[in-house]
């Protein structure tokens, strides 16, 4: 297996784009990421796209060859993939397997979802598809539903509060209205959602005890990078980022079947499968991006990671370890919370958000200052595939 | 009217793990040999939500769906009968009932519906 680095990287802006169609926002994000890399004309061997629902909500399949032919990409590899909120994680993976081995040597790997097309009872159902269609789905379910059964469970084993909620969807939005590619880019304040009379309005509860700005927007967006041999790596313009590290793990589809449900295991097994590739530690990492579709997954993966002892990320989040500037900034780019979730992008705008990082592209107030290394966490299902990478600046 | 609970478990012939739903081979031993088991008794809440944001196919302003353990081991999902978070407490008794939860397509579909008690 040899080294592979990042070396282009490129997205678009996140949030409700009603003048893009699903092909659209996969083509800009791939030109950008192209661009980046300064392939000009050039060609790549193959193409992995990351997609949730192009089927459900776009009625268009066989988004991958559609991709290659609006690109003129011809006779690119191409497919899609698709692996619920976890689909870029696993297409960066694919397209990683790829290069690693040593069969392909410039490959494309773009993840994008259109999911303001259809109404957000609709978008609810899509999303509610991935859970149990027996044991889970048939009693109306949803994915911020599962997050608030977790919330219950996790706050009374652990001692997170409503104000350790609050203190996270504060922080992501904060950074999120300084990234132009964030779908949400207001602030909010603690007396505009908590307590006071308004915040009843501004912030009812969607799936107890978990309210609107605990969970992530429903958004359109896309994100991509391109992968290639670290051998090769500097016939770009850009410092390549090393992908140092992958895991990949599942747990049981039930949530009801894990011995202990505040337990994230494949999260666990992922992030330590990364580490252990990368021969790193939790501590070396300087800037992660975790998925906090739920306020309350950004605490229990700081934990399951390795930042923090179990039942400590709340502490560490009141002591301001994981803000901007603090031990380990987690979510700098806004997160899931702020930057959005289209499904089949998220994985891929992660590492993208830690691509720039670690090239020390972005503004002062975003920029984690000397940041070498950078993690992600791509959360499928309700934990039950989990993808996590570690990157690392390379030289130039 | 109310009918009898249709779902069961699966008991490993091998090392006895009880699973809901079903797996083809178990999640501990592996072994591909079940027993079918009734859930048995009332319940215990484990957890729940009260869901707002409903997907397509409920008319409902909320609904509460959790998770309860039966007196036999079984840990299942089901919807619960309740108007306030503050009337369920974890670790409450609840009764199960076999209702309709959902249309799909039109069809009725049954499933359990907990009773706190």
């Amino acid at each position: 297996m040899r080294p592979v680095a990042i070396v282009g990287a490129g997205m678009i802006p996140f949030g409700r784009r009603d003048d893009d169609n699903l092909m659209d926002m996969l083509a800009y994000a791939s030109l950008n990421a192209l661009d980046d890399a300064g392939l000009g004309d050039k060609g790549v061997n193959a193409v992995y796209v990351a997609n949730m629902g192009a089927g459900m909500l776009n009625h268009q399949m066989s988004v991958a060859s559609a991709l290659v032919d609006r690109l003129s990409l011809q006779p690119a590899a191409a497919e899609s993939i698709e692996n619920g909120p976890a689909s870029g994680g696993s297409a960066i993976k694919n397209g990683l397997l790829a290069v690693a081995s040593g069969y392909y040597d410039l490959v494309l790997v773009v993840g994008g979802e259109k999911m303001r097309d259809v109404s957000g009872w609709r978008a609810t159902d899509f999303v509610a598809s991935m859970t149990h269609p027996t044991a889970e789905y048939i009693y109306g379910i949803t994915l911020p539903g599962m997050a608030g059964m977790f919330t219950r469970l996790y706050m009374q084993k652990y001692g997170v509060t409503r104000e350790h909620l609050v203190q996270v969807a504060i922080k992501n939005q904060e950074m999120g209205a300084l990234n132009p590619y964030a779908h949400v880019e207001s602030r909010i304040t603690h007396e505009g959602i908590v307590d006071s009379w308004h915040s009843r309005v501004n912030n009812p509860p969607v799936a107890d005890p978990l309210r609107l700005y605990d969970v992530c927007p429903v958004s359109d967006g896309a994100a991509a990078v391109i992968l290639a041999p670290l051998d090769l790596a500097k016939q770009f313009k850009k410092t390549p980022i090393v992908i140092a590290g992958f895991g990949q793990a599942t747990d049981t589809h039930s949530l009801q079947e894990r011995e202990d449900p505040t337990d994230l295991k494949a999260v666990t097994l992922a992030a330590q499968q990364a580490f252990e590739m990368a021969k790193m530690k939790p501590s070396d990492i300087h800037v992660a991006e975790l998925h906090d579709a739920f306020t309350i997954l950004e605490i229990a993966e700081s934990e399951h990671v390795g930042f923090f002892k179990k039942g400590e990320g709340a502490k560490a989040l009141e002591q301001g370890k994981t803000k901007f500037g603090g031990q380990i900034p987690i979510n700098v780019s806004g997160g899931l919370k702020a930057r959005g979730h289209p499904v089949g992008a998220t994985g891929v705008a992660q590492v993208v958000d830690i691509v720039w990082q670690l090239r020390h592209e972005l503004p002062k107030d975003r920029q984690v200052q000397n940041a070498v290394n950078g993690l992600t966490v791509n959360f499928g299902g309700f934990g039950n595939n989990v993808l996590s990478f570690v990157l690392r600046r390379g030289e130039k | 009217m109310k009918k009898k609970i249709e779902i069961v478990a699966f008991k490993c012939k091998k090392c006895g793990k009880l699973h809901f739903p079903f797996h083809d081979r178990c999640l501990a031993c592996k072994s591909r040999e079940f027993d079918q088991v009734a859930p048995q008794g009332n319940a215990k809440l484990i957890t729940f939500s009260q869901i707002f944001n409903l997907p397509w196919g409920f008319d409902n302003r909320f609904l509460f769906v959790g998770v309860a353990e039966f007196e036999n081991g079984v840990k299942a999902m089901g919807q619960i009968a309740a108007n306030a978070p503050e009337e369920l407490k974890l670790g409450m008794t609840l009764k199960p009932t076999w209702d309709v939860v959902r249309v799909i397509s039109g069809e009725n579909v049954y499933g359990l519906k907990f009773e706190p008690m």
